[in-house]
């Protein structure tokens, strides 16, 4: 069931089209992502979410209710929306303590001095900041500001709560950390998130689904393993993780996939199995494609294994160890290519290795 | 090596504070002290209390300080709410036309205040004033209401120059530079605009608010010329007139007037303190998020608001400007209905005057040296204390703050004083040298200050990177921080001038006839009634002060950092 309704929403500024007619539908509960670059529009859609900017065209709905509609001439103002906004400057007001800051949602809606306290306090424990209530609100590390504000967003049990890249001002160990803790305490209170994010890493272990964006517009919406395994479009396959692509020639298609002639290269076609070589996509034989692989999804071995057409002999030209595993050059008939493996034995430069391609896991474009 | 260089440094920095401690406190210690000497001029020393008492009996002297606070509080009730308002909406809302409505607050900012008192005159005498003759033609009145020689004349005339503009130019930026996602944050916390304005707004911009009222409340203790010029003829004294009267009367009364000057400072030192202390907060005013203030759609609101500060900024730069330009065409100042009301005679008449031409000479002199030697000193200045290890630096910060406590008037006298103690100074005595000390000092702060938060901004790592690129630290100097500080460093200058060039009240006692100024020219037409000669010397001091800030504002627009 659709929470968040978000219909042809359009957004100029001046002449550029931030985002351009982008329909969207969110769930109760969900943990939902706006991933893409910056200047992709994907803030420019929060914050007409949260009522900070009027959408030009289209609507909003929050179930029932009609959010904003600008062809109705509907407006609610932010204050009316009961949403919880995090933002990526934290936005504490320096001159109140952590309490006054949890507590001000609460205050604007009149709600009882005891009961303002509970809450705030519960508030500031889930976030695990209790003890601090006294503090300066700006006197607090970076981390610990952001709870503050986490705790803010979220003290008034808002109907949704919106992210604009809340994580991106922390040093990268409690950046990490943060992720954890946000996913199990999103788990915990179970509320409903819009999150907008240029990092894939928080994009993918946080979300529910995620939401590509690319020039105001959504590429691909799915969960993190479907947009990862599964790009749909060109953008959403080279924003995401890395890519291992070959140039090559279809020589067959039919039920079981197509098998491709890659250029350049004196090995046997390979076999595409997955479900971008399905018949129904249309691919003819002679026809110019590239195919592409995530780089872990490639197998390496020494010495090659019969009967299996998807392994390429390739020469090893340089390898860099990155702690966790290594990085290797690899010479693909005249090309190089880079991918990274888990180190298993020691490879020199010069040698002759295997990579197999997993059948299903290849996926096929039209080159242009 | 190294340590020669440590000790030269600290040896050229100790010169600079003894310089300067000497200029900033001297004149104040020997404020202090002459307080409390009773014997006549000329006559030996003697100490005692004489003085004190006469400014604790006198009624006049008395009444002279409560004139003073009571023109402070009324003028700053009426302008803070408007100037507060106004910034904001230059700041924070899509009003059209905000950056030459802003430029014409600091128009108004640069205008002499004499010479836009004598536009006010033309406007509000009460005999001749235009504005009461079209009352009385209007409604067959004997009298008009208006007169400008009253205390809500004096009111007007400070709130018309600058007591409205310097809060605005100073707000504005401050505004300007907040966080918007603060504002933002309270809306979708559930407050409303007006909710958002009174809890947040408000209080985070308290800091910059507390400063621009102490800076107000110091600024009205030195006012002196507009008292002097509207209020003495009616008897109208404020302390500052009242010190100049007793020290230009003869015999000079010294006792009484540095009395009452010490007891003005005593309320103006901690007021110094309060907003050292002030402007050393944290600033929350910085800018955070990668958005910038989206600006307030003021809707309906927008054309009204825009009448509203057109018709401000034209009161204060418009106004007074062209009813002083019209008066130096007019026989007799102020009368439209007289046989021949137009000539060029004044003009003609003052540049065939040879004490009008030795003081435009002056002036320029005046005004070019200052700029060159505020820009020079007080970029040392604010260079040791905010880049080197000298262990005095804080002291010399401390002190040129002291400056602006000193209101012109006791800055001239301290001066004077100290000049004719030490025989060094006297051959400077009549020249124009003393003139440029005299604004020199009385500009120390600000331009320190502005050149100061410049090089803290800067950060250390681009000076840095210049050396381990192999620069000296004067190649560095030459090449990376002036560079970069230009346009701060333009605005002291231009400052510096500005400031020289309409100056009285620090000026009035150290002039001899050979280094008289414009300014103190247009005075004593002034206050010799020559209101016509004194239009057309207002007019060339404004024409030279707006000029050179016109003239720095297409400079700084083209040299210097592109933001």
């Amino acid at each position: 069931m659709s929470y968040v309704r978000i219909q042809n929403l359009t957004k100029r500024f001046g002449d550029v089209l931030a985002v351009d007619r982008l329909n969207l539908e969110i769930r109760e509960g969900e943990f939902f992502t706006l991933l893409g670059s910056s200047g992709c529009g994907k803030t420019t859609t929060l914050r007409m979410v949260g009522g900070l900017e009027k959408p030009d065209a289209g609507a909003i709905y929050l179930g029932d209710r009609c959010l904003v509609s600008a062809a109705e001439g509907m407006f609610v103002k932010p204050e009316r929306r009961d949403m919880g906004m995090v933002f990526q400057s934290y936005a504490l007001w320096p001159h109140m303590t952590v309490f006054e800051n949890v507590a001000y949602p609460l205050k604007l809606r009149r709600v009882k001095a005891a009961v303002i306290r509970d809450k705030t306090r519960a508030a500031l424990e889930l976030v695990g900041l209790g003890g601090l209530e006294e503090r300066p609100a700006t006197a607090l590390s970076g981390g610990q500001q952001q709870r503050v504000a986490l705790a803010r967003a979220l003290v008034f049990s808002p109907r949704v709560l919106l992210l604009d890249e809340p994580l991106s001002n922390l040093d990268a160990r409690l950046r990490e950390e943060m992720r954890r803790e946000l996913k199990a305490l999103q788990r915990r209170v179970s509320v409903t998130v819009l999150f907008v994010t240029h990092d894939q890493m928080e994009a993918l272990s946080m979300s529910d689904r995620v939401g590509i964006m690319n020039r105001g517009r959504l590429e691909q919406v799915g969960a993190p393993e479907e947009v990862y395994y599964q790009p749909a479009t060109p953008f959403a396959r080279d924003f995401l993780g890395k890519v291992f692509a070959l140039a090559g020639k279809i020589v067959s298609s039919g039920d079981a996939g197509c098998a491709v002639k890659l250029k350049d290269l004196a090995a046997p076609p390979i076999s595409v199995r997955s479900s971008r070589a399905a018949p129904e996509s249309g691919w003819t034989a002679g026809q110019d494609v590239m195919v592409a692989i995530r780089p872990e999804q490639i197998g390496l071995a020494i010495s090659a294994s019969d009967g299996n057409p998807n392994v390429l002999p390739v020469i090893l030209q340089a390898s860099q160890f990155l702690g966790d595993r290594y990085e290797y050059t690899v010479a693909v008939g005249s090309e190089s290519r880079v991918l990274t493996a888990p180190a298993s034995q020691p490879l020199k430069p010069g040698q002759k290795i295997y990579l197999a391609l997993d059948a299903e896991a290849i996926t096929l474009w039209p080159t242009a | 090596m190294r340590r020669a260089r440590m000790q030269s440094e600290t040896f050229w920095c100790s010169v600079v504070l003894a310089g300067v401690a000497f200029f900033a406190l001297y004149p104040i210690l020997l404020i202090i002290v002459n307080s409390f000497q009773v014997a006549k001029p000329g006559a030996p020393a003697l100490y005692g209390l004489q003085g004190w008492s006469a400014v604790l009996s006198q009624p006049g002297l008395k009444r002279a300080l409560y004139n003073t606070f009571s023109l402070l509080v009324v003028r700053q009730l009426l302008s803070f709410p408007v100037a507060v308002l106004i910034a904001w909406l230059l700041a924070r809302t899509d009003l059209p036309g905000k950056s030459a409505l802003e430029f014409m607050f600091w128009l108004s900012f640069f205008l002499p205040s004499l010479s836009v008192t004598l536009g006010w005159i033309l406007i509000l005498d009460p005999d001749y004033g235009i504005a009461n003759q079209i009352w009385k033609s209007l409604f067959g009145a004997a009298q008009g209401p208006f007169n400008i020689y009253s205390f809500w004349g004096i009111v007007w005339a400070h709130i018309g120059h600058n007591t409205t503009a310097v809060k605005v130019m100073l707000l504005t930026p401050a505004f300007r530079n907040m966080d918007a996602s603060l504002e933002e944050a309270s809306e979708i916390a559930g407050a409303g605009r007006a909710g958002t304005l009174v809890r947040i707004l408000i209080p985070i911009m308290m800091p910059i608010i507390m400063v621009v009222l102490i800076l107000a409340i110091i600024n009205g203790l030195q006012a002196f010329e507009i008292e002097m010029i509207l209020g003495a003829p009616i008897g109208f004294h404020v302390y500052s007139t009242k010190v100049y009267q007793l020290i230009q009367q003869e015999p000079p009364s010294f006792g009484p007037a540095t009395a009452l000057s010490t007891l003005v400072l005593c309320i103006l030192l901690p007021l110094i303190v309060m907003q050292r202390r002030w402007i050393g907060r944290r600033q929350y005013t910085t800018i955070t998020g990668r958005y910038r203030a989206k600006p307030i759609a003021l809707g309906k609101w927008r054309y009204p608001a825009l009448a509203l500060i057109a018709l401000v900024a034209l009161v204060i730069t418009a106004a007074p400007m062209s009813f002083v330009l019209i008066g130096t065409f007019m026989s007799l100042f102020g009368f439209f209905h007289i046989e021949h009301p137009w000539t060029l005679r004044n003009w003609s008449r003052v540049f065939d005057d040879p004490i009008f031409l030795l003081s435009l000479k002056n002036t320029v002199l005046m005004a070019g040296g200052a700029a060159l030697f505020s820009v020079s000193l007080f970029s040392v200045v604010a260079y040791i204390s905010v880049r080197t290890k000298f262990i005095w630096r804080a002291t010399l910060d401390f002190i040129s703050w002291f400056p602006s406590a000193m209101p012109g008037i006791l800055m001239g006298l301290g001066l004077l004083w100290l000049f004719l103690d030490f025989p060094i100074f006297r051959p400077l005595y009549g020249s124009v040298w003393l003139l440029i000390i005299a604004t020199v000092v009385s500009s120390m702060t600000l331009g320190t200050q502005l050149l100061k938060s410049n090089l803290l901004q800067l950060g250390m790592e681009l000076e840095e990177a210049s050396q381990a690129s192999g620069a000296s630290w004067w190649t560095t100097y030459r090449r990376i921080v002036l560079p970069l500080m230009f346009p701060s460093v333009l605005l002291v200058g231009v400052l510096g001038f500005i400031h020289a060039a309409r100056d009285i009240s620090n000026v009035a006692l150290l002039a001899t006839s050979g280094s008289r100024t414009l300014a103190l020219l247009q005075l004593d037409f002034m206050v010799s009634g020559r209101y016509e000669s004194a239009a057309v010397v207002a007019t060339i001091v404004m024409a030279l002060t707006t000029g050179i800030a016109l003239l720095a504002r297409l400079l700084g627009l083209r040299i210097g950092i592109r933001s």
